[in-house]
């Protein structure tokens, strides 16, 4: 195994002619960055250099090829390793993640030593889209959006910032869809549609027509949107309503203000815990998160969705797989079977409600003694810091998700008790109709626009009305322009989304009127089919404002959503 | 890390500071004071006053990052080695500038 001695000083200057080498490609690659994007979003691999510069990192590695007469790529193998154990050891989880920068550098260097050539991707055939397994973060930057259309990954990992880093490139991502690989073939036709999370494969022509002119039209309106920021949202006859954000990842807050949305909608606390190698996030990084989030959103404040675990989503260790997840051990059920860990989120809560605006929003409540239940726990949680001289929020909003067909119907009696609603139109569209939308064989049935479902979100909307409280849609139909008009014209005026989309709805709200959307929604609920529904509502749509309805997305080529996040 | 204040006839400077942006030294706050911190000639080690880590150097991304110095952490600048005065200064100015950041 060890090295004779005499090739010992080979071996270092090896080493160094390596982090040479690595220096110049980082280089690079941030110089691209930086043009493409400027020096605000550049900065994600100056860490990177860094390292390569650093003078202890250098000085172990070549210690260690000294000491053990070991070849280069062992050695910093070894070596970082070591230092990626030592960033395990730190509390701050964004801190703790930057050992993904440590592996990304070692396996850089060891590319470079083991002549491993790494495939340079953008040497692929242009209007290619990758599906690897991880991408690490200074690999995707160095994608050329030019050429590479998009990518998915199917772990995690690095995922953070290789989204984040996709974003700002411009380049559509998808990451995290875990059944994916087995099912591709190379030199399939694949369309990913970034700001959905939807993966599309072997698409129809229709389909595929559709995304292409989406895409030119998306190019389009880029160059219009900067003007626009500013504009209200209001509709042509008045009507204001509320654009929020959906956020998953802190590094997105900054999207709130580029998009100008009133504040956060819906934070998915559970990609806390997605995001972390390291188990659940303790309080002290919880706590860090949300009073981040509750000074970034100002006024308007943002919506903590507490823990959304189990189930389809993400797995806890310790819990056993289940025959019927979606009707399983999940969400709110979770947080009361793990009651430590739902209080330990309540306590982070309510002390970075101190900073601002934070309201709580329980997922999955089927039941009046599920809320009830989590407000008591609210108010002892309160009574114990309170006790303990802990300082925080009193008084703190809770509101309900609206996302199965239980709470649907008890919405009279869920509204008197709760401080206001949200609509999961995914989850409560799946719980409707019985359909797992990531089931290829039935995810044809899928679709938002049935009636049934439509009647359910006017049902819910009355409720909060009546009990005047506030409903906001939370769902992938508040970003959707055609669903957006059926949602305003059942009552609807507080939408969130992800915040790329915010741009476009805005504009499908200028360039509506309310009385018409009205119109249109009531004719809907009196339809008795999905596809009356969509293809009334579609033609409605187009012969009132048709420069904002593209070819139509037809209620069949929706038989191709496959996958989503 | 070892100052030889005792033996070389040289001065120790040193300041304690208070991490005052939201992120504290994450990891691009980190890169500013390492870039900062490279340019002086001083032998330069950072401390937190809790005395949670050992001191660390503050040219390297590693040890700074290993301070994981969040938002109202104290942090004591020390230096030594010629250009000691300018070095803290600059590095106290930069952290009480919020590392350029909100």
């Amino acid at each position: 195994m060890c090295l004779p001695t005499d090739e010992v000083p080979g071996e270092i200057a090896r080493f160094r002619h390596a982090v040479r080498i690595a220096q110049q490609q980082i280089e690079e690659v941030r110089k691209r960055m930086r043009a493409a994007l400027g020096e605000e979003q550049s900065y994600i691999l100056e860490p990177h250099l860094l390292m390569l510069q650093d003078r202890s990192l250098g000085r172990q590695i070549e210690q260690f090829i000294n000491d053990n007469r070991a070849n280069a790529e062992w050695a910093v193998r070894e070596v970082a390793s070591r230092f990626i154990s030592a960033y395990t050891q730190i509390a701050d989880s964004y801190l703790r993640e930057r050992s993904n920068d440590v592996e990304d550098v070692a396996r850089r260097l060891i590319s470079i030593l083991s002549g491993t050539k790494v495939r340079d991707l953008n040497h692929l055939a242009s209007d290619a889209i990758i599906v690897a397994e991880d991408l690490l973060p200074s690999v995707a930057a160095e994608l050329d959006p030019k050429r590479i259309l998009g990518f998915i990954t199917t772990a995690g990992g690095s995922t953070s910032h290789t989204a984040i880093i996709a974003r700002s490139l411009g380049i559509p991502a998808v990451v995290g869809v875990r059944e994916l690989s087995g099912s591709i073939r190379s030199g399939e036709t694949i369309i990913i549609d970034g700001s959905t999370g939807v993966v599309i494969l072997r698409p129809s022509p229709e389909t595929l027509l559709f995304y292409n002119e989406q895409r030119l039209r998306e190019q389009e309106q880029k160059l219009h949107f900067l003007d626009e920021r500013e504009l209200p949202a209001v509709t042509s006859d008045g009507e204001v309503v509320a654009l929020r954000a959906n956020i998953e990842l802190l590094e997105e807050i900054d999207a709130i203000h580029r998009s100008n949305a009133a504040g956060v909608g819906l934070y998915r606390s559970e990609y806390l815990y997605a995001q972390s190698a390291f188990g659940l996030p303790t309080e002290d990084d919880q706590y860090k998160v949300y009073r981040m989030l509750a000074e970034m959103s100002g006024e308007d404040g943002a919506v903590i969705r507490t823990f959304d675990l189990g189930g389809d989503k993400l797995h806890l260790s310790g819990f056993k797989a289940e025959p019927n997840p979606a009707l399983g051990l999940r969400a709110i059920r979770l947080s009361m079977q793990i009651e430590e860990v739902f209080r330990t989120q309540l306590r982070a809560i309510l002390r970075a409600a101190e900073h601002g605006r934070l309201k709580i929003v329980l997922p999955l409540i089927t039941n009046l003694d599920e809320l009830r239940t989590a407000k008591r726990i609210i108010a002892e949680v309160e009574r114990e810091m309170r006790a303990k001289g802990i300082k925080h929020a009193e008084d703190i909003e809770i509101g309900v998700m609206v996302e199965v067909p239980s709470a649907v119907l008890q919405a009279e009696a869920i509204a008197r008790e709760a401080d206001f609603l949200s609509l999961g139109t995914n989850d409560l569209t799946q719980y409707m109709l019985a359909v797992d939308r990531t089931n290829e064989s039935v995810s044809h049935l899928f679709d938002p626009l049935h009636p049934a479902v439509l009647r359910a979100i006017k049902f819910a909307a009355d409720a909060a009305r009546r009990a005047r409280i506030a409903i906001t849609v939370c769902g992938e139909m508040a970003s959707n322009p055609v669903q957006v008009v059926v949602l305003l014209g059942l009552g609807l005026r507080d939408l969130s989304m992800t915040p790329n989309a915010i741009p476009a709805i805005k504009r499908v709200i200028r360039a509506i009127d309310l009385a018409t959307a009205e119109k249109i929604a009531a004719r809907a609920l009196a339809l008795t089919t999905p596809a009356e529904v969509n293809h009334y509502v579609r033609e409605q749509v187009g012969a009132h404002w048709a420069h904002f309805l593209h070819t139509g997305l037809s209620h069949e080529s929706m038989a191709d959503l496959n996958f989503q996040r | 890390m070892i100052f030889c204040d005792v033996l070389c006839v040289r001065t120790v400077q040193q300041k304690t500071v208070i991490i005052r942006n939201r992120l504290g030294l994450h990891a691009r706050a980190a890169a500013r004071l390492v870039r900062l911190a490279s340019g002086f000639e001083s032998q330069i080690e950072l401390s937190r006053t809790d005395a949670r880590q050992s001191p660390v150097d503050a040219k390297s991304i590693f040890g700074v990052l290993l301070l994981a110095a969040a938002q109202h952490t104290e942090i004591e600048i020390r230096a030594s080695g010629g250009d000691e005065v300018e070095a803290v200064a600059a590095l106290a100015g930069l952290i009480d500038d919020r590392l350029g950041e909100a």
